[in-house]
């Protein structure tokens, strides 16, 4: 099951006690999560058609008239398609609506550019009063979604493509949470790279070199990620996103003491049709190739 | 407390001509704007609010209100002048967009009493009013939304529109401001003419699935009748053939010019004389 799917079954769960839930979607209610609720909730379900911007405004509309609204899609379709209409209807209006984007991230499967969202943190964390969260495991998703039912917000929530939600990362689930407790070296990583980074610090750690390993499940607002990342000497994120503009450029805009390299989608990659192991390896973010890279970037400053 | 409708002290036409004469003193004092389609949809916005809409201007969240969404946005002096009228705030309109005021250039619903939905970045009105339409369902509240026709070149406007059909929302209608200009439009300099920014506009609601009434704008028992007829079945749209600039001879000679711009105080004075 992808985490989407699971975000979509707690929303069901919930709205049997929430009468004001909602659940819109652009036609992709199979794919994106939303099934789960349609199914239980039919009532409170909108399948609002292959139109996203009408969509995102009419989900505005419902939240002003005292509605919790819950808009489900891909994630590129929501952040590209419908930008405008989240930051006139949600960002500037400032409307408690919640948009669910599957599919986030660099990583689309067999659909290729036209559905990958490899930038959608650089699109989404630039607006104000919007906030982000990009949840790992089934927890994270528990927390968010209890989270914004309790203070509903205008949020986004990505989400991957790869079903990944078996197993749980180590911890509890919070708005920070240290996978591998804090070290000199840190590895900073949100959303499925958080798996890339986890995995790159249990190979790092079999050479020696130990590394702690941060998961960002809330990105929006940044809460204590400085006073977590003050003390480490050296950061580098591991991002299913573009280089530019998302966790990498949040944690350099910290203005930490740490030397921060930032490991995600090359700047130049749209997007591709394959699977997530040939992507990730053509790309330079396999686990191998993570692993390798901070260890060379760690050797080079020993020699220096 | 049951809401009701603030109905005028006066007969609408006094009414409506006193609100032009602030539109336009606003627009002058602060350094020009948006003329022709304020007041082009003027008489539409004051006899929605004084024939129609049950609300408070005393509790402008009420959540069992009317609502009226003037998705046309850069029409904003005219909402604001009707506002004030009915009495949801007292800010001086000779405050509009200027530095600190919440009378913003285009409606920001987290600024000013009143804006039921904020706009300008045109076609998301409809969608919005779908939304609220949406969630009041169950009750007898109407929700309006002000088109430009200019604005119907928008697709969301039509991704709105088919939405709305498929619905069958009873409860949400529409008036489009059918002043037939937009800011620069497909202008034709050899013979002068000017094609209105949508053919043919009735025939495309019609062809969305909507039940399309036309009425002239700016005739006031016309209006009064049409809206009400808007409410017996929908979705509805109220085509309102309206004149750009209306009542202003100066505008209504030279719509484009007009659209959004600053005028002097020789063009002042006649503007203010044609409303005297």
């Amino acid at each position: 099951m992808k985490l989407a799917d699971h975000c979509g079954q707690l929303l069901a769960e919930h709205g049997a006690r929430e009468p004001r839930l909602r659940v819109l979607d652009g036609d992709l209610a199979d794919s994106d999560g939303a099934a789960q609720f349609a199914t239980r909730h039919p009532d409170r379900f909108l399948m609002a058609g292959i139109a996203e911007q009408n969509m995102v405004s009419v989900a505005a509309g419902m939240a002003e008239a005292g509605l919790l609204p819950w808009v489900f899609s891909f994630a590129a379709f929501l952040c590209y398609r419908a930008y405008d209409q989240i930051r006139v209807g949600l960002s500037q209006a400032r409307q408690p609506v919640t948009l669910i984007g599957s599919h986030a991230g660099g990583l689309s499967g067999r659909n290729g550019k036209s559905h990958a969202a490899p930038n959608d943190l650089a699109v989404m964390l630039s607006l104000p009063h919007l906030e982000v969260w990009s949840p790992a495991d089934r927890g994270d998703v528990e927390l968010a979604v209890s989270t914004i039912l309790a203070a509903p917000a205008p949020s986004y929530l990505r989400f991957p493509r790869t079903p990944i939600d078996e197993h749980g990362l180590p911890g509890a689930a919070a708005a920070l949470r240290w996978l591998v407790p804090p070290r000199p070296i840190v590895l900073v990583s949100t959303g499925l790279a958080s798996r890339w980074a986890l995995s790159a610090a249990r190979r790092l750690a079999e050479r020696g070199i130990e590394v702690g390993v941060l998961h960002c499940l809330r990105l929006r607002p940044t809460g204590a990620l400085a006073a977590e990342l003050r003390d480490a000497r050296r950061i580098f994120v591991v991002d299913d996103h573009s280089t530019f503009g998302g966790l990498g450029s949040l944690v350099h805009g910290l203005g930490l003491p740490a030397t921060v390299t930032t490991l995600g989608w090359p700047q130049d990659f749209s997007g591709q049709s394959g699977n997530d192991d040939d992507l990730r390896a053509a790309h330079g973010l396999s686990d191998e190739r993570i692993s390798e890279i901070i260890e060379a970037a760690l050797a080079a400053a020993t020699r220096g | 407390m049951t809401l009701e409708i603030a109905r005028s002290p006066m007969p609408l036409p006094e009414e409506a001509a006193l609100l032009r004469r602030d539109i336009v003193e606003a627009l002058y004092r602060t350094g020009g704007g948006h003329y022709g389609g304020s007041l082009s949809v003027i008489d539409v916005l004051l006899t929605l609010y004084r024939r129609q809409l049950r609300v408070d201007p005393a509790k402008p969240r009420d959540p069992g209100r009317d609502r009226l969404i003037l998705s046309k946005g850069h029409a904003a002096i005219a909402l604001y002048a009707t506002l004030r009228r009915l009495g949801y705030f007292t800010d001086p309109l000779t405050d509009y967009a200027q530095f600190g005021s919440p009378l913003e250039g285009h409606p920001d619903m987290t600024r000013l009493p009143g804006v039921d939905f904020s706009s300008g970045s045109l076609g998301q009105g409809l969608s919005v009013g779908i939304g609220a339409a949406l969630a009041v369902q169950a009750t007898d509240q109407q929700v309006w939304v002000v088109l430009g026709d200019g604005e119907c070149q928008e697709g969301q406007i039509w991704e709105a529109a088919m939405l709305a059909a498929q619905l069958q929302l009873g409860n949400l209608h529409v008036v489009v401001d059918h002043n037939r200009f937009q800011e620069w439009g497909w202008r034709r300099p050899a013979t002068g003419a000017q094609p209105p920014p949508i053919d043919q506009l009735a025939d495309k609601w019609r062809a969305f699935g909507w039940r399309v009434l036309e009425v002239d704008g700016h005739d006031f028992d016309a209006l009064e009748r049409s809206l009400g007829a808007a409410c017996s079945a929908g979705p509805s749209v109220v085509i309102a053939h309206t004149i750009k600039g209306k009542g202003v001879a100066l505008i209504e000679a030279d719509p484009m010019r007009f659209h959004c711009d600053a005028v002097t105080a020789a063009e002042h004075a006649a503007i203010v004389r044609s409303l005297s």
